[in-house]
């Protein structure tokens, strides 16, 4: 991992347009600001972990989601 | 296994969360399976595959909101019909449950898709697939 020092208002360069900034800094608290191309999907980490842990549960192979589509079919049929 | 032809396959840019190197899913239907989607990746040694229902028949009246990042992302023009799936999890006690609040949003037209990486706590991420 790569560890920077910035003071309020410094800022760092991700790439070839993504910036982050210090805007704000509080009591164990700090507040960014991220400037990227609008196609660029940007996360708060923990609702991204929690959408993976689910996607992780969620997932199967092939065979398995078939077999369990079917099954969950008959389930709401009876 | 499955033959696909290039304009069956959508293009998740971003991958999803947790399989962010598979990119590349098929929509598998069949009448045995209805009304549920199996979305099948395709890159990769072992692809994941999901199960996915329309989060609509799951709960009437589902609306989310795309914000203009979402609809860039998914090269969507005014008037195109999306296509939303929300991926069935089996709990440790067999229970099914659907994530409503990270859906899967696939525009057919461009053949992208997307997941919602939402944080909105107006719906579920194990909303009971059936209820109880």
């Amino acid at each position: 991992m790569l560890v920077f020092t910035r003071k309020l208002d410094e800022g760092i360069v991700i790439g070839d347009g993504v910036e982050v900034r210090v805007l704000r800094l509080g009591r164990g608290t700090v507040r960014l600001g991220v400037i990227a191309a609008r196609h660029v999907p940007i996360h708060r980490r923990e609702i991204y972990d929690q959408i993976r842990s689910v996607n992780v549960r969620a997932a199967s192979d092939a065979g398995a989601a078939t077999e369990l589509a079917a099954r969950l079919r008959q389930r709401i049929n009876e | 296994m499955n033959p696909h032809t290039p304009d069956s396959v959508v293009d998740f840019h971003d991958g999803l969360p947790g399989f962010e190197t598979c990119r590349r899913y098929i929509l598998v239907r069949s009448t045995a399976c209805a009304p549920f989607t199996v979305l099948q990746g395709i890159d990769g040694e072992k692809p994941p595959a999901f199960v996915a229902i329309d989060p609509q028949l799951v709960q009437q009246g589902y609306a989310k909101a795309l914000e203009s990042l979402d609809l860039t992302r998914l090269d969507a023009r005014e008037g195109d019909p999306l296509l939303w799936l929300s991926l069935v999890a089996t709990q440790a006690d067999g229970q099914a449950t659907v994530n409503l609040r990270a859906p899967v949003v696939i525009n057919p037209r461009s053949m992208r898709g997307i997941q919602l990486v939402s944080s909105d706590a107006a719906y579920a991420l194990d909303h009971p697939l059936l209820a109880a």
